[in-house]
């Protein structure tokens, strides 16, 4: 494929999603300006990826690339605050059941009634690995195969993060004062 | 599934809410949710979550970091003339009058240039809404309320800019309203309605008319689509569309009679 080719495929393929692509790297990111920087760079290495073959989902695909250029960023930036894998191995191993059967279980009306600053604050509280899940399902609107594509993890991965998630979500919104 | 179901029947209504289970699955889930009030419970505080995700404002890509990127796929100017296919011309003729008329509006904002903008409000409101009207067909996103009710696209934009907009049903006449948006001419919030027709969109942006005289619409064609402007009861009017023109007169028309109904069945303002 030609570089205008190339340029012209990318504007199909990235502008629709640019958007999206923002939406998460600012999740990621925390701020507007580190996710500035991290969507211009996904978006440089989208065009150097495409002269590299056809694109068959392109949301999935930009989604993808826009998460490993955050986990790039934070790695180089700020390492300190980005979670250890030990950390998630005990997120992960620590039993979805236990947590669920807790003495008092927030009623549902009080998550409803939550204003959108303590929801935004209660997403950034979550560990990264099930916030991206998050933002991708619920914001971003993605399938579960699709975010498996995107943090290139096996649907069964997808959907334990996203219940842990959603649980300790619950569990932050349903106790607020 | 049926290890999952085994393990965690947290996982499966989550599954649920999600939308990701085959009808079996689907069905299921509601036998357990009937079963188990505990569940059906979790199952409720998901829906809530989840419920208060989607609800949070819509992030947008800022402008000009849009244009950066957009610009990164511009072919340089050796390249461009080998070009020969009709699109991806029109297409960088497209992105440079959205540049263009970006970059007039952060001169604008920057200098405070109020006697310039006065004289060329008119002007400044065309460019602005042509480059919206781009900037949504590109992005993929041309509505910020989806809905074809006017009575909640009106309230909805009256919480977000000065002038009370006026919103017309014209699903008779073949337009549908499918929803609305803010947009910002010369520094200023304002309404653009987004109809519907076939597979094509008509944007009417609304903006107060600052004094200017009552005028009839004037349509013209602006980057290949139509475009079309008029002032009435204290407002300045502007439709784009990648319609037809022909069919353009005809939502404006359909519009205006629509408009002039409403101002007659409201009550005066003054008491």
């Amino acid at each position: 494929m030609s570089d205008a080719e190339a340029a012209e495929r990318f504007v199909d393929l990235v502008a629709p999603h640019l958007d999206e692509a923002f939406a998460l790297a600012k999740w990621l990111t925390g701020n507007r300006a580190d996710a500035e920087d991290v969507v211009q760079d996904a978006c440089v290495r989208a065009l150097g990826a495409l002269s590299g073959g056809a694109v068959e989902k392109p949301r999935p695909w930009l989604l993808a690339i826009t998460r490993n250029a955050a986990h790039t960023f934070l790695k180089r930036n700020r390492s300190r605050t980005v979670v250890a894998s030990d950390d998630l191995e005990a997120l992960e191993s620590a039993s979805l059941a236990e947590a669920g059967e807790r003495p008092a279980s927030p009623e549902e009306a009080l998550i409803a009634a939550a204003d959108s600053q303590a929801v935004e604050q209660a997403i950034r509280d979550l560990p990264s690995a099930y916030r991206e899940v998050i933002v991708m399902r619920d914001i971003n609107g993605l399938s579960y195969r699709e975010i498996s594509e995107a943090i290139e993890a096996p649907i069964g991965t997808v959907m334990s993060r996203l219940a842990r998630g959603r649980a300790a979500l619950i569990d932050k919104l349903g106790r607020r004062r | 599934m049926s290890d999952l179901e085994r393990d965690d029947p947290r996982l499966l209504i989550n599954a649920a809410i999600d939308g990701e289970l085959d009808a079996a699955g689907a069905i299921g889930v509601e036998r357990r949710l009937a079963e188990d009030p505990n569940l059906a419970k979790e199952h409720a505080r998901l829906i809530a979550v989840q419920k208060a995700l989607r609800g949070l404002p819509r992030e947008r890509a800022p402008e000009a970091l849009r244009a950066r990127i957009l610009a990164m796929a511009a072919p340089a100017p050796a390249q461009r003339a080998g070009v020969v296919a009709f699109r991806p011309r029109r297409r960088l003729a497209q992105l440079t009058a959205l540049a263009a008329s970006l970059a007039l509006g952060v001169v604008i904002g920057a200098g405070g240039l109020s006697v310039l903008s006065l004289r060329d409000g008119a002007e400044v409101a065309e460019k602005a809404v042509v480059a919206d009207y781009v900037r949504s067909r590109i992005s993929g996103r041309p509505i910020d309320l989806a809905s074809n009710d006017r009575h909640n696209v009106k309230p909805w934009l009256a919480g977000k800019v000065a002038v009370p907009t006026v919103v017309a049903d014209l699903s008779a006449e073949g337009f549908i309203l499918a929803g609305g948006r803010v947009d910002v001419v010369d520094n200023q919030p304002v309404a653009t309605l987004v109809y519907q027709r076939r597979e094509h969109m008509i944007d009417l942006t609304q903006t107060p008319a600052r004094g200017e005289a009552a005028s009839d619409p004037r349509r013209e064609m602006v980057d290949g689509y139509a475009l079309s402007r008029w002032t009435e009861a204290g407002r300045r009017f502007i439709a784009i569309s990648d319609l037809p023109a022909s069919e353009l007169d005809v939502f404006v028309a359909a519009f205006r009679r629509a408009a002039a109904v409403e101002r007659e069945d409201q009550p005066s303002a003054t008491p």
